[in-house]
């Protein structure tokens, strides 16, 4: 009989809702779990405006039932089946990860199901493993809450490196509202897809500080630059060699250009460190286009690979916690009632990798 | 809406300088869209679309369950945003600002 999980994440704007089958052997690269439904629904606010916790969470709890449901129809496993009902514990925003708890703990208890908390990175590190047949790779994890390059040893996933005040998606994402630019249907891309069209390099600048990097500067300076442009102030580093003015693409290119750059430098630097010729990008940043392009330059300076997943796992989503949580559950984990407390603060070395041995 | 003799009812108990009672009367009418259970007057001021409003509540124990909770959650949110505003609630924060004095004091 295979193993069948639920899963339900809410650690920020995105709700999503997975079911799981594993074959009942290990996992391995002959035996891959099967994705059985992966639905999402996103909060979005209107542009230049960021996502309140009262109204994510307002979101989360409005919308949960409907795509529990859906999950299950697209399935097509009954509640019966089900062995867990595995829900993001944290990190991520409180009132709607507490949406989500309070979802998992309800379903749990009608269904008779055990729970099994999920740390929201340990999440998407095994799903990218699952999806890329990746086996030991340097992780970078990149999304609007986070920023860790990360490594396996000894049954921990170690943070090498990491931002030291805001993560890379919510360097891009403010920006996005400094520009007022739609969030739908996520400000990251939309700053993507102009950066397309910026030609010209401005200097901002760059802040590797050792194994680990520092954004809000950046993003202080970078907000600066496109305030004196809109409000028309003079500013040497607005004017092109030609003598014709930097536009908006350039300064989404130019800000885009220098943090993958720095976090292409740490990326390396691990890799370097424990040997790895494996890089693993996750997260919702992860999705970017140019990012898989630089990392996939020094990769492959390494005679390395770089592995990535699509939209369906890099950004947030139910079936990674499914994932992650039934593989817990598979070496004995459970999480009861009076542990499900969400919260919002959960590094992602504080779980012990039951499941690998390696 | 048809009840019957399981009905589930919420009830909530607030203990603190006073005491209050929250108790849900089955006979009124009771509806998944709340008094304060809306989008932010902050949003909808920057222009936003509510499409997040609750499904309604559907005749069975569970779907009138939902509507219990929500005008109880009401009459929960008014009471303590009543108290707050009349200054008998001390904000979370000032409590831990007072800690910390008392903590600075002791040394």
């Amino acid at each position: 009989m295979p193993y069948y999980s639920l899963g339900i994440e809410g650690s920020a704007n995105k709700l999503g809702v997975g079911v799981i089958e594993h074959p009942q052997e290990k996992l391995a690269a002959y035996n891959h779990a099967r994705v059985l439904s992966n639905v999402r629904d996103t909060y979005v606010t209107p542009p230049g405006e960021g996502f309140l916790p009262r109204d994510t969470a307002r979101h989360h709890r409005n919308w949960v039932v409907r795509l529990i449901r859906k999950a299950l129809d697209e399935s097509q496993i009954p509640p019966e089946k089900l062995d867990c009902i595995c829900f993001t514990q944290g990190p991520g925003m409180g009132a709607p990860l507490q949406s989500v708890v309070i979802a998992a703990r309800t379903v749990a208890q009608m269904w008779r199901l055990p729970l099994v908390g999920v740390n929201h990175c340990i999440g998407h590190i095994e799903m990218g493993r699952e999806i890329t047949g990746a086996t030991n790779p340097v992780v970078l994890y990149v999304s609007g809450g986070n920023t860790q390059v990360i490594a396996y040893s000894r049954q921990r996933y170690r943070i090498f490196g990491e931002t030291l005040d805001i993560a890379v998606g919510n360097c891009l994402d403010r920006f996005a509202r400094t520009l007022r630019i739609p969030n739908d249907p996520s400000p990251g891309y939309n700053i993507e897809q102009l950066a397309k069209k910026g030609q010209h390099f401005v200097e901002l600048p760059y802040t590797v500080k050792g194994m680990d990097l520092s954004m809000s500067g950046i993003l202080e300076y970078v907000d600066g630059l496109a305030n004196d442009l809109f409000n028309g102030k003079k500013n040497k580093q607005l004017v092109k060699p030609d003598g014709s003015k930097i536009t908006v693409e350039d300064l989404c290119f130019s800000l885009q250009e220098c943090i993958f750059a720095m976090l292409v430098e740490i990326t390396e630097r691990a890799m370097a460190h424990v040997g790895s010729k494996e890089v693993l990008i996750v997260g919702g940043v992860g999705c970017n286009e140019r990012l898989q392009e630089m990392m996939g330059v020094m990769a492959r300076d390494r005679n390395g690979n770089i592995y990535a997943t699509d939209e369906r796992f890099c950004i947030d989503n139910g079936i990674m916690i499914a994932h992650a949580g039934l593989l817990a559950y598979r070496t004995g984990k459970r999480t009861t009632l009076e542990e499900s407390v969400c919260t919002q603060r959960f590094r992602t070395d504080e779980v012990f990798v039951s499941w690998r041995d390696d | 809406m048809t009840k019957d003799t399981n009905e589930l009812l919420p009830s909530a108990q607030f203990e603190g300088p006073v005491s209050k009672s929250f108790a849900i009367d089955p006979s009124s009418s009771h509806s998944t869209h709340g008094r304060t259970n809306g989008p932010s007057d902050y949003v909808l001021a920057a222009g936003a679309v509510d499409r997040d409003a609750p499904t309604e509540a559907g005749d069975s124990q569970i779907g009138r369950l939902r509507a219990y909770v929500t005008t109880l959650q009401d009459e929960v949110n008014e009471f303590l945003t009543a108290r707050m505003k009349g200054g008998q609630e001390k904000d979370v924060q000032d409590e831990y600002e007072d800690e910390d004095e008392d903590a600075e004091e002791e040394e």
